[in-house]
């Protein structure tokens, strides 16, 4: 193309454009008093003159702005036109005045949106705070009472969640006090108590982690960090949501110390919090499972560093309903008596059973009953916190021996339920439940058996967060006594004898 | 051979069937519904797409009895498969419609925040207090509602609930009789 032909198409399209600008700009001009022919919408000055419209000068002439109660009260006559535009002024300006407002909230409204508070990344609640009152019928040593006030429980939680990837964080802290949790001595048969050790203020941390969103709810996340095993049902419900007030036998029974039996002392037949990692599911929308593996050895152990042993475990919960079921609980690894948070598990292979179900009757609302069934096997040379043992009995004269059998244990519970909705007792809640505890099922003369009365009144009933309840319970405790041959004596033994406990509780999240 | 075959078959009919898709109604119920239902053009003309057989999702806002009727104002909400089946909150605002259930339902199923799939025929748009707001709300008449007692929270943060523990999350499915 030669440039003469090329400056002459650009001269030729420049103009072109040129062209249809200036029609567009008289088009925009031009296209509005076509329109809208009439006077130009009034505004707060009154110096506009305009037709005043009056009732006996022939046909009535439409005021400006539309149909609104001025407008007709112009129309008819009733007011002037400086009283229309008076009133116009007044309500554009009050109309500025609310954007402006308006705008502000906006603006706010933007701000507080950005808050991590709003958006759930960030929670806090009262998860349990209750006051408990006890009373046990056993002796207790001079200086102590039988009576007693305590804070059972104050946690505060921390939640939230930060994406559909992670759906959840989590931290529970509790205030009532800070434990001392004592360990095992590793060597030196001379100590025969553990080294007190502060515990820290966090009962459980966690995180959640969803890779796939395209597998949940099949593979639905990873669970990892410390939390409520998931076994059973009464190790995986919170404090603040029990229905009676004392833990059940399957989490710690006995005092004192062991012995090569497996019958006496305190028994951590199962911990309620460890270090884990799992992965969770539901599968036909009527199957749940968890499988992973943990520490076995106690959330204290993140004070004490002992995380040696390690452990399976797996649950799988067929549901017959949206809130009955039935559960299978197994784990499976190995556990050490060196170190250790727990107490009576020995050293060696270590196993659980558990079975438990969930019936909420759909007939009988306000009804519910529930059971667990657990067994397991511990290792060789179980023995309590605090008494000297490394994988062997280290000093005899104390354990009673070394090479003691790791016993196989057992315990299960049935309790029931039946909230009052209406009538003169509504919002009671009487519970019942039994349960029973074999230290050592080859040995005789050591069950542990518990029936627990309660009457739970609910002051604000919306779980699994709001929770306000004051409850009474009665237990009526025996105990055989620590094996076959060995002299026991149930005085002091709270275990042996009843107790009453009253505990007012708030949760609030 | 056969027997390891028969049984890798066994696994995978299980696998596909375990991951197959979340029914809550009943098959006969479900004949001739639209689950893509374009809500936004509904809420926009109501009375344009009328008698029309429907599947919608949201959360209740408020319930009344009407004339032997209940009926239920919910926000809309997308209806998901994952992480849980079921209508959830994306955060964007959508708007209100109105169910009307010819029949009882305890009122435990009815509290504000519940999560609610129904499938009904579209009617006319109808007049509701909605917070002491005299509203016209695009309605339909249910055949049957599914509703999931989550009190404000997602399907998915049960029963993992945000206390720690373990909280199975109630649903059931209600249909006019």
């Amino acid at each position: 193309m030669s440039p003469h032909l090329r400056q002459a198409m650009t001269a030729s399209l420049a103009g072109i454009c040129l062209w249809s600008l200036g029609v567009a700009a008289w088009a925009s001009e031009s296209g509005p008093l076509s329109k809208t022919p009439g006077p130009a919408p009034v505004a707060a000055q009154g110096e506009i003159a305009a037709p005043v419209p009056s009732g006996s000068q022939g046909p009535t002439v439409l005021p400006p702005g539309g149909t609104s109660v001025e407008d007709l009260l112009l129309q008819k006559g009733t007011i002037t036109m400086d009283e229309w535009i008076q009133i116009r002024a007044e309500q554009e300006y009050s109309g500025a005045e609310s954007a402006r407002r308006i705008d502000a909230i906006e603006d706010w409204k933007t701000r507080t949106e950005l808050l991590p508070m709003l958006r759930d990344k960030v929670n806090f609640g009262l998860n349990a705070l209750q006051f408990l009152y006890s009373h046990q019928d056993a002796h207790v040593p001079e200086g102590k009472s039988q009576d007693n006030f305590s804070i059972r429980r104050s946690e505060l939680l921390f939640w939230g969640r930060i994406s559909d990837t992670l759906p959840r964080w989590h931290a529970l802290m509790e205030f009532q006090s800070i434990n001392f949790g004592r360990e095992t001595p590793t060597g030196g048969s001379g100590a025969a108590t553990g080294q007190p050790i502060a515990a820290t203020f966090f009962r459980e941390s966690y995180i959640d982690f969803r890779p796939f969103q395209s597998w949940a709810p099949y593979m639905n996340f990873i669970r990892m960090g410390i939390f409520r095993m998931p076994f059973g049902i009464f190790t995986e419900t919170s404090g603040g949501l029990r229905d009676i007030i004392s833990s059940p036998y399957l989490t710690s029974v006995g005092s004192g110390n062991g012995n090569r039996t497996g019958s006496a002392g305190s028994i951590d037949f199962l911990q309620e919090r460890d270090f884990f990692v799992d992965v969770r599911g539901k599968l036909f929308n009527r199957l749940e499972y968890v499988a992973g593996i943990m520490n076995n050895n106690n959330f204290h152990a993140n004070a004490t560093g002992a995380n040696a042993p390690k452990s399976f475990y797996t649950r799988v919960r067929l549901f017959g309903s949206d809130v009955s079921w039935i559960s299978f609980t197994t784990i499976q690894g190995e556990s050490n008596n060196a170190n250790t948070n727990i107490n009576g598990r020995g050293k060696g292979a270590f196993d659980r059973y558990g079975l438990d179900f969930r019936y909420t009757s759909k007939i009988i609302p306000g009804f519910m009953v529930q059971g667990e069934w657990w067994q397991g096997h511990d290792g060789s040379n179980q023995t309590t916190v605090g008494r000297p043992a490394n994988g062997a009995c280290l000093d005899q004269s104390i354990c009673g021996g070394s090479g003691a059998p790791g016993a196989q244990r057992r315990t299960w519970y049935v309790l029931a339920k039946y909230l009052i909705s209406d009538g003169l007792f509504q919002n009671w809640e009487p519970t019942v439940m039994y349960e029973q505890f074999d230290p050592s099922t080859s040995m005789s003369n050591d069950l542990y058996t518990r029936t627990i009365l309660g009457l739970t009144y609910y002051f604000e009933n919306f779980p699994p967060k709001v929770q306000s309840k004051i409850q009474f319970n009665y237990e009526f405790r025996h105990h055989q006594g620590n094996g076959p041959g060995v002299a026991y004596d149930t005085t002091f033994d709270a275990f042996a004898q009843n107790a009453f406990l009253v505990q007012f509780q708030i949760r609030f999240m | 051979m056969t027997r390891h075959c028969g049984s890798v078959i066994l696994v995978i009919g299980l696998a596909l069937a375990a991951c197959g898709p979340t029914q809550i109604f009943p098959g006969a119920m479900m004949d001739g519904v639209e689950t893509n239902f374009d809500f936004t053009a509904w809420r926009t003309v109501p009375n344009a797409q009328t008698d029309r057989k429907v599947q919608l999702g949201g959360r209740i806002v408020q319930s009344n009895r009407e004339q032997g009727a209940h009926v239920i104002i919910v926000t809309q909400l997308p209806i998901v498969e994952q992480p849980a089946y079921g209508p959830k909150d994306i955060g964007r605002r959508s708007g209100e419609f109105a169910v009307v259930y010819p029949g009882a339902l305890d009122p435990k199923w009815l509290a504000p925040g519940h999560r609610l799939v129904v499938i009904g025929t579209t009617g006319q748009a109808k007049a509701v207090m909605v917070d002491d707001v005299q509203r016209s709300l695009p309605s339909l008449t249910a055949r049957c509602v599914h509703i999931w007692r989550t009190a404000g929270r997602e399907i998915s943060d049960f029963p993992h609930n945000a206390g720690g523990g373990y909280e199975p999350l109630e649903e059931e499915t209600h249909c006019a009789s």
